[in-house]
């Protein structure tokens, strides 16, 4: 029962060995099989592009390109301004073509440990803009390059007190109680 | 209606992004209600052609000298008010600048007329320094009348910036001398200051 069992697969595995063989023969065609369905091909597929349901395939690729630009030319425009804005001050040497002009600012400021500057320039950000001793023993400067424009600013004494600058004018309009001093520059 | 659905369906992808774009310097400086109200003073001052950039300065400026958020909301809505009468006495070819030295100008105590008389003194010429000084001098204590006298009787005479610094400059060294800021006229006075 067993051997009877053996030899039907030996038979069915060679049935199948000839089979897969005579699959796998290469039929030779005529040359010209291939130029003819590829001018079937061509012939079918300029109808396609013509038929009115493409239309709207081209029209959606439009409209989703309009879309893009739409967003492209808003959207960065509106972030620009309100999430990421240039700041007005670069400090540092002078970049070319740039139209910032360089200020000194000073303050006497004798027997402080750190003195810094906050304005319109730098966000008010008592970290950005620290002055460093000018060495005379009690003068404190920084060199800021400024855009044309008008600036209120006021100087941070120790982290706690406020100070406005006494060689330019005093701001006309004091929001926040704190004296702010305001610069022109041209 | 495919294409009609695309556009809705583009548009509602692109509103969230657009109400969501905040200033991260109001967020990060002012809590989030606050850090909201003066968003809105922005926008809006944005929309109607005005700089919203010393709004955001004026926010940032109250919150790093410990204002309250009320305090804060209120000065940004000021100074927009400012910029606004500012663009409406120098007109929508005024720069950023223009009209922020302007609404401090007018903020100050000068008249609107003062702002035109000066721009149409110096017609092709920037106005800023002119306007910064006239604010500095009503600020220093001089009257209204008598700075914006001076200074149109420099931009008359078609004085260059510097100029206008000096004059100032010659006022603060009259002020730290004693003499008195109030005086009629730093210059002799030819013509009215201001259109009446």
């Amino acid at each position: 029962m067993s051997m009877s069992a053996e030899h039907d697969d030996a038979l069915e595995d060679e049935v199948l060995r000839q089979v897969v063989n005579e699959l796998r023969r290469p039929v030779p065609l005529d040359p010209s099989v291939d130029r003819r369905a590829l001018d079937q091909i061509r012939a079918e597929a300029l109808p396609m592009a013509s038929r009115p349901d493409r239309r709207w395939v081209t029209w959606l690729a439009g409209a989703a390109v309009a879309a893009g630009v739409l967003l492209a030319v808003a959207l960065p425009d509106r972030q620009q301004s309100t999430v990421a804005p240039t700041p007005p001050v670069a400090l540092g040497p002078p970049a070319a073509g740039s139209d910032a002009r360089p200020v000194r600012l000073r303050l006497a400021a004798p027997a402080s440990s750190r003195v810094a500057v906050v304005g319109d320039f730098n966000d008010w950000d008592p970290a950005a803009t620290p002055l460093r001793p000018a060495g005379d023993g009690g003068t404190w400067i920084v060199e800021l390059r400024l855009k044309p424009g008008r600036y209120h600013y006021t100087f941070l004494i120790d982290g706690r007190r406020w100070a406005r600058d006494p060689s330019e004018p005093r701001a006309a309009e004091s929001d926040f109680g704190a004296p702010v001093s305001v610069l022109t520059v041209s | 209606m495919p294409f009609v659905r695309w556009l809705a369906l583009a548009a509602l992808l692109a509103l969230p992004a657009a109400s969501q774009a905040q200033d991260t310097r109001l967020t990060e400086r002012l809590d989030a209600a606050t850090a909201t109200r003066v968003q809105q003073v922005v926008d809006s001052a944005q929309a109607g052609g005005l700089p919203g950039e010393p709004l955001v300065q004026k926010a940032l400026e109250g919150a790093t000298l410990g204002a309250s958020d009320d305090r804060i909301v209120a000065a940004v809505q000021s100074l927009h008010g400012q910029l606004r009468r500012a663009r409406e006495a120098l007109g929508g070819g005024a720069s950023d600048p223009e009209l922020t030295a302007a609404a401090g100008a007018l903020r100050a105590g000068l008249e609107p007329s003062a702002l035109r008389r000066l721009q149409s003194l110096r017609p092709d010429q920037p106005l800023v320094v002119p306007i910064a000084v006239l604010t500095d001098l009503v600020a220093e204590g001089v009257p209204p009348a008598d700075a914006t006298r001076s200074v149109l009787d420099l931009a008359r005479d078609g004085r260059p910036d510097d100029e206008f610094v000096a004059l100032r400059r010659q006022l603060q060294q009259r002020g730290a001398g004693g003499e008195p800021m109030g005086r009629p006229a730093l210059r002799p006075a030819a013509d009215p200051p201001v259109d009446q």
